[in-house]
């Protein structure tokens, strides 16, 4: 952000997204641990140390899945946006319904281990040379610090100080964290399962994940495909008469960038596709008053200067243009982040901006 | 091992939080001057990833990161892992259930030796 850092942004739609958030932690929990013990197979009267650990550990498996389908689903289709717009605070909520889990199995199983509880989660069973039987609280140890590091780092400074590119590298550790929940699962409690129900939600729920990933990859390599370019100094990018006012082309440039063209107003712009914050689609934003907002956080650019509105000082790169017989070309070395470029008017012959 | 070895990273990160939060996001970030509330908040990720705080901080005193570099999404990755992830998925998965052992609750157990004697 380009205002003095707070600790938590807060706002009506964030209160409203986390609200229902917990909300829904707290139903789950409730139906886990008070109207289905026949459906999860845990009837007989085990104690409530290990009740509630396994709710917990339920909880925070299926929050997992819900955040992993949030990314693919909204580059399916933006309806799903929404639910994208504060996945940082449901990522923090899971860490802690997945630290409760950590702590009812530490409290329950270590209580009276020689070492300490911490040491004894990696002493306790030293079967790593077999399948059955293999220490399988190492896989949620690792997701827990996975899910930690993530947590610690969700805050907007660290977007600013790591750059994007930097802090989604990091963040792509949840994909080897849910891998490693799925084992985690998989040789722990459902080597325990007599009822098939709880085999069939952890099964349904993470093939769900993997579906949804494969068919959002296989989308977005044909969404590529369709707008690669070849190298040139200018790249074509479409037919003005193809465009929509107040909405942008995107072009793939050779560089493996994109490029967002804007019809505004009967001129043409060009901005960078990644926004400063996050990196989020600046392209599949709508223009109004000269400014676009980002789909992913509502972040806003001039398409002109590629600069913020005041007080923010965001800025993103932006693109000189061309218009030649109609066909709209873009110079493939961008211009340093907030420089101004003139718009072109999208009618005439020939127009070039710098 | 791993407990004493936790410690000490975190021991170091400690060190590293304290000169950061105080004195070194200051120099490098204006929207962190004069804005305290919030930095107790980032203490756990420098513990977490105090080696990579260290090296984003000379880059930002340096200026030597191109800005080119923090408008180039590594959106490759989402090929990599859509495919990879659903199959590591179902290996993981069938693994679980081919060693499952399943416990013949619906036969009765049968006693295949007779009782032996016990002095009582």
């Amino acid at each position: 952000m380009s205002v003095k850092y707070i600790p938590v942004q807060w706002n009506t739609n964030k209160y409203f997204y986390d609200a229902i958030m917990l909300a829904g932690v707290c139903a789950f929990l409730y139906v886990f641990l008070y109207l289905t013990p026949d459906l999860l197979s845990h009837e007989r009267p085990i104690n409530r140390q290990i009740h509630n650990a396994r709710a917990f550990g339920a909880c925070a498996f299926v929050m997992l899945t819900v955040i992993l389908c949030i990314g693919p689903l909204a580059r399916l289709h933006p309806a799903f946006l929404p639910l994208l717009y504060n996945r940082r605070h449901f990522g923090v909520m899971t860490l802690f319904v997945a630290l409760t889990h950590a702590a009812y199995i530490l409290d329950w199983y270590y209580a009276f281990s020689s070492t300490s509880k911490f040491a004894g989660v990696f002493l306790a069973n030293t079967s790593y040379g077999q399948i059955a039987g293999f220490p399988f609280e190492i896989f949620g140890v690792f997701s827990l610090t996975v899910l930690f590091i993530l947590a610690a780092t969700s805050h907007d400074f660290w977007l600013k100080f790591l750059s994007p590119p930097v802090w989604k590298r990091i963040h792509y550790l949840i994909y080897p964290a849910y891998v490693s929940v799925v084992a985690h699962v998989s040789l722990g409690i459902l080597q325990d399962q007599q009822n098939h129900s709880f085999t069939a939600i952890f099964i349904g729920g993470a093939l769900i994940v993997g579906v949804l990933h494969l068919w959002a990859a296989l989308v977005e390599r044909k969404r590529a495909n369709q707008i690669r370019s070849e190298a040139a100094e200018w790249i074509p990018v479409c037919n003005v008469a193809d465009m929509k006012d107040g909405f942008a082309k995107i072009k793939l440039l050779p560089d493996g960038k994109r490029v967002a063209v804007y019809l505004n107003g009967g001129q043409l712009s060009a901005i960078s596709n990644a926004c400063a914050h996050q990196n989020g689609p600046l392209g599949e934003g709508r223009v109004i008053d000269c400014l676009v907002t980002c789909p992913w956080h509502g972040f806003q650019y001039d398409v002109t200067n590629g600069r913020s509105p005041a007080p923010f000082t965001e800025k993103v790169p932006t693109y000189n243009l061309k218009l030649d017989r109609g066909e709209v070309f873009v110079q493939a070395k961008a211009n340093a982040p907030g420089t101004y470029v003139q718009p072109i008017p999208a009618t005439g012959g020939q127009e070039v901006s710098a | 091992m791993v407990i004493e070895a936790l410690r000490i990273w975190a021991m170091i990160g400690a060190a590293v939080a304290a000169v950061f939060l105080t004195f070194g996001m200051d120099r490098i970030d204006e929207d962190a001057q004069g804005a305290y509330v919030f930095r107790p908040l980032l203490i756990p990720g420098v513990l977490a990833i105090w080696p990579l705080v260290l090296w984003r901080w000379y880059l930002w005193e340096s200026s030597a990161e191109p800005w080119e570099r923090r408008f180039a999404p590594p959106r490759a990755a989402h090929l990599f892992v859509g495919w990879l992830m659903p199959l590591v998925i179902c290996a993981i998965i069938l693994t679980g259930l081919s060693v499952r052992q399943i416990w013949p609750a619906d036969i009765a157990p049968v006693q295949i030796e007779p009782a032996a004697e016990v002095d009582g």
